[in-house]
Parts: structure tokens; C-alpha cells; sequence
């Protein structure tokens, strides 16, 4: 947060030169007004293509059949009135919410205990940290196809064999029902883990060290310390990490499409697996398109919740 | 789904990241018909193949050959995996390669789209010469054609020879001879290396493409099933909770959920991709698949363990699933060219070609020139007998005249893959099915009352 502030001040200055320095002419004045934007154009450009454009012509197409060879059909809000009524799509809702609340808090909750158990200047943490954050920087197909492999739900998969060892198993994991999605959120968190734990250590260093001496003098012992100093200290992080995860979760696709295809029997088809599946299996772009842009609405709306809710919080 | 048929996910997720990520537009745009210009337009003929592995090599071969007599350059493309979905993506692109092979079975997936042209029989070149039976599948419910036949097949029965023998036992005839034969693959440690790692049966169980209800469509019809029931006038009603069908789905849910599960346990997220490789390394030992089947896994560590039969025969007679390889001439600039290309791949030349210039990849399985025979052709391999043979006397097709047969067979797919993944009442999962189906029809506007 601090961050933020410091970077804003340099914007400032400027400005306020050019109020005091009014023999500019007004070329001048004007190029020293566009220099920031031509820094931005190509991120701009960029963005607008691939991102902004695309988004506002898939929100168009959500009011239409489309057919790219046939011509499109005109259906009004046809598309949105059929969300409501899709029992598919509900269970998928219910899937990406449960899915996103469960990694998003498993991978803090693991995140956290790792930056406890890691965190100091030692050598060895430091090797242990970045054999531990492996994980995060993987790609998440790789991921995927690694524990697609891994988890065979047969004697011989991998961790199978392991748990026959002690006498355990086979369990189904992605190829029943009951377990898929379980299984999917220990993938997740086994991947997201690691980049909370970075967060978390980030946070732990920046912890007032007097307050621990201070409360150690006091008497507390270390479960008191934890509760009482660290915890509130990192609680800023804590939100805003969690939340951004949430909103991110609402998009989780890659790794339930590689390790399941949404299977078996729908039990983790996600939002963003159904899209896909309309668009490419029934060829129903239209709909789709009415999906994602439900999604966008949904995901802007937390987003500007959350913002404000910061805002209010810090203005508080 | 056929071909070496398979997923590979990876690049599909790459591909939908793309397209959803930027909330579906980029993979759309705008309206209208691109019409029949009259003349070519200049440039190579842009040709995709649904092909991997060595595949590409004999369209490759193919194309030169066409290349050579006509100087027309062709600039191929290749993909097994999600083939329909980058044609989608294509055709939203407007965009479209100027021909395009690939299943019989997307006949009613690419009419809808609006994206393939009729074909006239009268001006094809050597369109006498194909077998009348083969398009069947080229044709739509009126029986104006929309496809050129290029390669047909029927599934049939691989089987862990090595595995009956140890085991003492005898190829199946009947379904019990199946499921006994599959309970004995799963319990008597048939590779004798002591563990309980072995399947009876291999089943592609996703719904990815349909696979589910692809597969189990033998067993359906083996058992006396339909899907549909001609009601005349072009309309059909729904037969698929029919007593056979109810009896096939019923046998093939045991399959899994009996004691023992007899079907390799990833197998509702399986496509064949994972299913090859399951027969391959011996997880399970017996396989339903089509002849091409023959180059991959003899390609593998199970070359010559495993042997090919007739599939054994249902309670309602002696079924299998058959299909074709179509080529569609898409909305593409140059017609006039594609169909010269057509021309030439139905020709004795290509369809010889398709058949031996590559030995790992038998992209014209069975010829449907009737000049060409499949057996003599391969002279050393009297499998290619028994797979002419089987798809003579046993081979069914899938409706595939269907407006839209595909939403029909994935409707189907999700049904079944459901309904095992839950071990449910598989009776009320094919009532419900039907009445989907049925509803499906009417979209499709071919519902009969």
C-alpha cells in the first residue's frame, strides 16, 4: 500500500511545474500531456486488441445465434434468460465458487505455515524456499499432466503404489464423482501454495521485530505471539490476497481441463470449462458468449467491491 | 474418431485460453455467405487432415502425387487433436480451408455451420467407381450428398492372446464369454507378475467427442437397439430406452460397477489417447477399436501378444460400429480446385496409396473405390481380411444423416458417462436420455408428432 503512494508522488510533480511555469507554449505544454500516454500506447494498443475489443464484441455476440457462414440470428437477451434456467451451468457456478473458496483458502492456510516454518536469513531456509517455490513457477499444464500421471486411479498409479505400501488404496481421485474436485483443489493448492508462502514471508519480514521483544518481556509465549502479533499484522495481506484469489478462482479452467475434461459425469465442469464446451462442442458461441459475459460482470463487480471496501477500510 | 483417434489436451487448453480469455469474440465475427465465386482464387489449396503419428506422411504422399499431375501446390495442415475445434475457430475466423478430412460422423456438425457445399454427384469425377453403400454417410436425410467417401472400417475385437493362454482360456463368442474373459483378465493375474494391475476391458469413457456412447454404441446394437425410429416423412422419435437398449446399458454398466470392475479405472476421463496406451503396456487386454489400431500397436511393446477378432455377437445378433472417413469441400476460394483434389484422392492411385505407401499409418483403411481391394492390398496381413470381412457382415453405421448427429451422440455421451460415474439406475438415465434426445430432435426439426 505504502508502494503505491510513493509511486504516485513523481506524477505529481510535473503537473505542478507546469501550473507555476506558464511560459510553456501551448506545444509544449501539450507534448509534456501526451509523453505519459505514448509510454502507454503499446501496452494500450496491446491490451485494446487482444483484451478490451474482443470482450466488448463477445458481450455483442451474447445477443445473437451466431453463425459465422449462415449469418447471425438476433435473439435479445434470449441467451441471459437461458442462464437462469440451466441446470448445468448452476452446478458449474457451484463447482468454480466451491472450487475457488476451498484452494484459495487451503493454499493460504499451507502458504502460511510454510513462510512460519521458512522464514529467516540461514542458508539452508533459503535453498529449502526456493526448492519450495518450484511448484508456483511451473506452468499449470505442465502441472496437470505431471499429477494426471501421478494420480492413476489403479494399483500402479504412482501414488497409488505409495499408498498400497501402507496399506491404503487405490483410490479413485480424479475418476470418481465423490472425489474429482477434491482432487483438483489439492492440485491447486500444491501449486498455489508456494506463491502465498512468498506473500506471507514478505509480510513476516516486515513485522515490527520490537513488538515480538516487547511481548516475549511480557510474558507470552509463542502460540500468544503468533495470535496476537503476527496474525493482526499480516491481516491487510491476508484479505487481499484471499480476495484476489477468489476473483481469479471464478476463472479456473486449464488445470480441470487437462487433468478431467470437467468428467467425470460433469462433477467438475467449471464455468469457464462450459463456455469452452458450448462453444466448441456445441457450437453455440451466442450462448457462451452470454456466459462470459455474465462472468466479466460478476468478476467487476467483486473487484469494485473489493476496492471500495479497501478504500473504506483505509480511510476509516 | 477414427484415425489413431485421440486428445491431447494440452494445446486445446492453450487454444480455449485464448478464445475465452478474451471472452469468446476473437473467436468470431460477423455474418454472411461467402457465396460460389466462379474462378479459383490464386494461392495453394489449403487442405487439413484430421492425422497424426505417421498419418500426415500418406496424405503427404497423396498430395504430391496430386501436385505432380495437376502442379495445383497444396498447403496441408495436420491435427488429431481438437480438429473440429480449430475448424470452429476457422470458420468464426472466416477463414476455412478449401478441403477438409475428417469422420463421417461431423456430416450434420458442419451442414449446420453452413460451412461445407453440396456435392454433385453427376459432376464429380469417378464417382461411379465408389462402393453405393459408402455414401450413406456422405449423404443428409433428404439424400442430397454433402461429403465425398474416402475410407471406411469397423471396430473390432483386440485381444491379449498371451493372456487367454496363460489363463487357459478361449476367445469370447457371446457377451458371458466377454465379461468371463474380462473378470478373468481382472482377478487371475494374466501378465503373472503377481499384482492385481490388469483390466479385462478398455474403454474410451469420456464424453470428449462423444467417446462414451461411440464405444458402447457396438453393445447397443449388438442387443437390438436404435437410436431413432423412422416415423416417415423425414421425422424420427427417440428408441434408445428401448428393451435392448436398456439390456446393452445394463451389461455395459456392470462392466463397471459389477464385482470386479472389469474396465481400467480412469477410464469416464479417458479418450483414446489414454486408451491405446492402456492396451499398449498391458493394463488391459481387451479393446474394441478399429483396424488402424493395427499400426499403433504393433508400433508398441504388445506387438504380436495380442490377436484380432470379429466382435463376438450380442443377444441381439452380430453388430459392430462402422465408419467413414469423409472428404468435405468447405466454403473455401477455390471449389473448382478442391474438388479436382477430391477427384483425385477416390482415385485407384490415392486410395492404393493411402492404403500402403505408409506401413505405420493406413489412412484409406478400406477402399471404397471398388476397383481397390483392402485384402489383396495387404497381402501379408490377413488381418485386413477379417477387417473387410467384419465390416461386410457386421458393420453399422451411426445415423449420421442426422441434421445434426453429433449434439445427438454428445447428449448421448453425457447420459452415460453420468449415470456410470454414479454406478446409477441405468434404466431411468435412458428414459431420461430419450426424452433429451427426443427434444434434441425437435431443435433439430425432425421430431415426429
Amino acid at each position: 500500500m505504502s508502494a503505491l503512494r510513493t509511486s504516485a508522488a513523481p506524477v505529481a510533480l510535473p503537473a505542478q511545474r507546469d501550473r507555476s511555469g506558464s511560459r510553456r507554449t501551448v506545444p509544449q505544454r501539450l507534448g509534456r500531456s501526451l509523453t505519459p500516454w505514448l509510454f502507454l500506447a503499446p501496452a494500450l494498443i496491446f491490451f485494446g486488441v487482444f483484451k478490451f475489443w474482443p470482450s466488448i464484441w463477445g458481450v455483442y455476440l451474447s445477443l445473437f445465434h451466431v453463425q459465422p457462414y449462415l449469418g447471425d440470428q438476433w435473439l435479445g437477451a434470449a441467451n441471459f434468460t437461458r442462464t437462469l434456467d440451466d441446470p448445468d451451468l448452476q452446478a458449474a457456478v457451484w463447482h468454480t465458487v466451491l472450487d475457488a473458496f476451498v484452494q484459495v483458502a487451503g493454499s493460504m492456510l499451507v502458504g502460511f505455515v510454510l513462510a512460519l516454518l521458512l522464514e529467516g536469513p540461514a542458508r539452508h531456509l533459503r535453498i529449502l524456499r526456493t526448492a519450495v517455490f518450484l511448484p508456483a513457477v511451473i506452468a499449470m499444464v505442465a502441472v496437470a499432466e505431471l499429477w494426471h500421471a501421478l494420480l492413476f486411479p489403479g494399483r500402479y498409479g504412482a501414488v497409488n503404489s505409495l499408498l498400497g505400501d501402507v496399506g491404503l488404496g487405490p483410490l479413485p481421485f480424479l475418476a470418481s464423482p465423490n472425489s474429482s474436485l477434491w482432487t483438483i483443489m489439492l492440485v491447486q493448492i500444491w501449486k498455489h501454495a508456494p506463491y502465498d508462502m512468498v506473500i506471507f514471508i514478505a509480510g513476516l519480514v516486515g513485522i515490527d521485530r520490537e513488538l515480538y521483544e516487547q511481548c516475549s518481556i511480557d510474558g507470552a509465549n509463542a502460540w500468544q505471539r503468533l495470535w496476537n502479533v503476527t496474525l493482526p499484522a499480516l491481516r491487510p495481506i491476508t484479505t487481499i490476497v484471499l480476495i484476489l484469489g477468489l476473483i481469479r478462482g471464478l476463472r479456473v479452467f486449464t488445470e480441470i481441463y487437462v487433468l478431467t475434461g470437467g468428467g467425470p459425469g460433469g462433477s467438475t465442469e467449471s464455468i469457464v470449462t462450459y463456455v469452452y464446451r458450448n462453444v466448441v462442442v456445441n457450437n453455440d458461441i451466442g450462448y457462451a458468449a452470454a456466459i462470459s459475459a455474465l462472468l466479466l460482470a460478476a468478476t467487476i463487480l467483486l473487484t469494485a467491491v473489493t476496492l471500495w471496501w479497501r478504500r473504506h477500510r483505509e480511510n476509516a | 474418431m477414427a484415425f489413431t483417434a485421440a486428445r491431447h489436451r494440452v494445446t486445446a487448453a492453450v487454444a480455449a485460453a485464448i478464445c475465452v480469455g478474451s471472452a469468446l469474440a476473437a473467436c468470431s465475427s460477423g455474418s454472411g455467405n461467402g457465396g460460389t465465386p466462379a474462378a479459383d482464387a490464386s494461392g495453394a489449396l489449403k487442405v487439413w487432415a484430421r492425422a497424426a503419428n505417421d498419418s500426415p506422411k500418406a496424405f503427404q504422399a497423396i498430395y504430391d502425387a496430386f501436385t505432380q499431375k495437376t502442379g495445383i501446390k497444396i498447403e496441408p495442415f495436420f491435427t488429431l487433436t481438437d480438429f473440429e475445434t480449430k475448424l470452429t475457430a476457422a470458420a468464426a475466423a472466416h477463414d476455412l480451408p478449401d478441403l477438409v478430412v475428417d469422420d463421417a460422423a461431423q456430416l450434420g456438425n458442419f451442414k449446420t455451420q453452413g460451412i461445407i457445399r453440396a456435392v454433385d454427384k453427376s459432376k464429380l469425377a469417378g464417382a461411379d467407381q465408389l462402393a453405393p453403400g459408402s455414401w450413406a454417410s456422405a449423404s443428409d436425410l433428404s439424400g442430397k450428398t454433402y461429403a465425398i467417401p474416402f475410407s471406411a472400417q469397423a471396430n473390432l475385437l483386440f485381444i491379449r492372446k498371451d493372456w487367454l493362454t496363460r489363463l487357459g482360456l478361449s476367445e469370447p463368442k457371446t457377451w458371458d464369454d466377454v465379461t468371463a474373459v474380462a473378470k478373468a483378465f481382472t482377478t487371475q493375474d494374466p501378465d503373472g507378475n503377481g499384482k492385481a494391475d490388469t483390466y479385462g476391458l478398455d474403454v474410451p469413457g469420456s464424453t470428449t467427442r462423444g467417446y462414451i456412447s461411440w464405444y458402447w454404441s457396438t453393445f447397443f446394437w449388438q442387443a437390438g437397439g436404435e437410436y431413432f425410429k423412422d416415423a416417415g416423412n423425414g421425422k424420427f422419435t427417440a428408441t434408445v430406452n428401448s428393451p435392448p437398449g436398456k439390456q446393452s446399458l445394463k451389461w455395459f454398466e456392470g462392466m463397471y460397477c459389477g464385482s470386479p470392475k472389469v474396465v481400467q479405472p480412469s477410464s469416464l476421463n479417458d479418450t483414446t489417447t489414454e486408451t491405446n496406451k492402456a492396451f499398449q503396456t498391458g493394463v488391459t487386454g481387451m479393446y474394441f477399436t478399429g483396424p488402424y489400431a493395427y499400426a499403433t500397436m504393433d508400433g508398441s511393446a504388445v506387438k504380436g501378444k495380442y490377436e484380432v477378432i470379429a466382435p463376438p455377437p450380442g443377444p441381439g445378433g452380430a453388430k459392430t460400429l462402422a465408419e467413414g472417413t469423409n472428404i468435405y469441400l468447405m466454403q473455401g476460394q477455390r471449389p473448382n480446385a478442391a474438388q479436382k483434389l477430391a477427384e483425385f484422392m477416390i482415385t485407384q492411385e490415392a486410395q492404393n496409396l493411402g492404403m500402403t505407401k505408409v506401413p505405420s499409418a493406413t489412412i484409406v483403411r478400406l477402399p471404397v473405390n471398388t476397383s481397390v481391394d483392402a485384402a489383396s492390398a495387404h497381402k501379408s496381413d490377413d488381418r485386413w481380411t477379417l477387417a473387410q470381412q467384419v465390416y461386410k457382415d457386421q458393420g453399422h453405421y451411426e445415423p449420421v444423416n442426422m441434421p445434426n448427429w453429433t449434439a445427438l451422440r454428445q447428449a448421448s455421451s453425457d447420459a452415460l458417462n453420468a449415470v456410470i460415474a454414479k454406478c446409477g439406475d441405468s434404466d431411468a438415465a435412458l428414459d431420461q436420455l430419450n426424452d433429451k434426445l427426443n427434444t434434441l430432435l425437435k431443435q433439430q426439426g425432425v421430431a415426429a408428432g
